[in-house]
């Protein structure tokens, strides 16, 4: 059974479409990512996801239930980490871990103190005098310690130095799915694709408040393709339906193909190049073609 | 044992894994009895999801080049294919047709691949000699 269900889901904000018609399934174990711009409707999903918002039209389900009748059972089995993260200004680190505790049935403690260590929080710091990167450490460490069925996060890694974010993403995703990895789901929305790039299993591209693209990520790496070919003379015409942008440069084409890439090669070898490269595209190039 | 993986090599990056795991052991980087790095720590080092490393053992662990022994990891098991030979030699025969093709690409004639194939095999030779020579520290240690 998936582990969130999104189906024709619509949500309106007075004539504004945020969401309209967006459908994925997540399984379980899986670190999915929602990829899309500022505004293609990522946000306003996850609210519809936590009952935060009440969806307009369309189907949700979250562990096989409904959020806006089940929600505190969906909300005891899984973590939330928001965009911009907020604590009580006078408590330290330790009382608002203990205060964040008393509300969850469970609390590993060693896997706190170990993400603490690994961050370098100290506990009797006054979480007011906190950098932003460190207050999203400690809202993610919050987040793992109960471990939950299921890790929400709403970028993440936005506002973040990006030395420390590519790290501290993959150190917080290890850690939380270390014990029981076929039951911890992520569920992480970023525009900031390439941090996710290996850590990302399979995701769904919004745009417009529509499923652009859903796919497993070694899937869509093994179907665009950049080929890149240099020849002696005037280059061979290209007419492929699997060319889904094409430059060419005097001599030179470089084109980027979606599917089958061996007829393409095949053409281009057939006129005898000086040079001819290929190379799979990054999730973020992905993401760029198929918005372009 | 230092592996790498490449994101634009449009081979899944799971199978990548399978690729230098199977090479080290053919080449004696990696012995029979010698334990493979754990899970969550090659994937932090290699920057990807626990899943894909998980992937990857669960797939050398169904073609016979390691095992797991619960509680203790993952280890590189005697060289014992579990494949009988038609399999063996269909197995093989989709990774040379896949060089061949390469080599039509890149308009390498036929003697000259396989006078390559001869080289390789005199290179992986040379160097699982050297690797049986050459002492162990992590093992005398033992």
């Amino acid at each position: 059974m998936s582990v969130i269900e999104i189906e024709n889901l619509v949500r309106l904000f007075g004539k504004a479409e945020a969401v309209n018609g967006l459908r994925l399934a997540v399984r379980p174990g899986c670190c999915y990512g929602f990829f899309g711009r500022n505004g293609a409707g990522k946000t306003t999903t996850i609210k519809c996801l936590l009952n935060l918002l009440r969806p307009t039209f369309g189907r949700i389900r979250v562990f096989g239930l409904d959020p806006s009748r089940d929600e505190v059972a969906i909300k005891s089995r899984l973590s939330y980490v928001p965009d911009a993260v907020a604590f009580y200004p006078w408590m330290t680190v330790r009382e608002t871990l203990n205060y964040l505790a008393s509300f969850r049935a469970s609390w590993n403690w060693s896997k706190e103190r170990e993400l603490l260590d690994r961050f370098r929080l100290r506990a009797d710091q006054g979480v007011s005098g906190l950098s932003k990167g460190q207050k999203m450490q400690l809202a993610l460490i919050a987040a793992i310690a109960p471990e939950p069925e299921l890790l929400v996060l709403d970028e993440p890694t936005s506002g973040l130095d990006p030395i420390v974010r590519r790290e501290f993403i993959q150190t917080v995703i290890g850690a939380y799915q270390e014990g029981d990895p076929e039951h911890r789901t992520i569920f992480v929305s970023t525009h900031l694709i390439s941090e996710f790039e290996g850590l990302i299993d399979e995701f769904t591209i919004i745009e417009q408040g529509r499923t652009v693209m859903s796919l497993e990520a070694d899937a869509a790496r093994e179907q665009f393709h950049r080929i890149r070919a240099r020849f002696t003379d005037v280059p061979p015409a290209l007419d492929f339906k699997e060319i889904v942008k094409a430059n060419r440069d005097g001599r030179e084409w470089e084109v980027v193909v979606r599917g089958n890439v061996q007829p393409v090669l095949d053409r281009m070898q057939a006129c005898r190049p000086e040079s001819l490269t290929r190379e799979a595209l990054s999730l973020e190039e992905i993401f760029m073609t198929a918005l372009a | 044992m230092v592996f790498q993986v490449n994101f634009k090599s449009g081979l899944p990056v799971y199978l990548q894994l399978v690729d230098q795991i199977k090479a080290a052991a053919a080449s004696g980087a990696l012995r029979a009895g010698d334990a493979l790095p754990s899970i969550r720590p090659l994937a932090e080092q290699l920057r990807v999801n626990r899943n894909t490393v998980a992937k990857a053992y669960t797939e050398l662990e169904g073609q016979g080049v390691i095992e797991t022994l619960p509680g203790k990891g993952c280890f590189v098991r005697e060289n014992a294919t579990p494949f009988r030979k038609e399999v063996r030699e269909r197995l093989l025969s989709q990774a040379i047709d896949a060089a061949l093709v390469q080599a039509h690409h890149l308009q390498v004639p036929a003697d000259a691949f396989l006078e390559l194939v001869q080289k390789r095999l005199k290179a992986f030779e040379r160097q699982a000699q050297q690797n049986s020579n050459s002492p162990r520290s992590e093992k005398e240690n033992v």
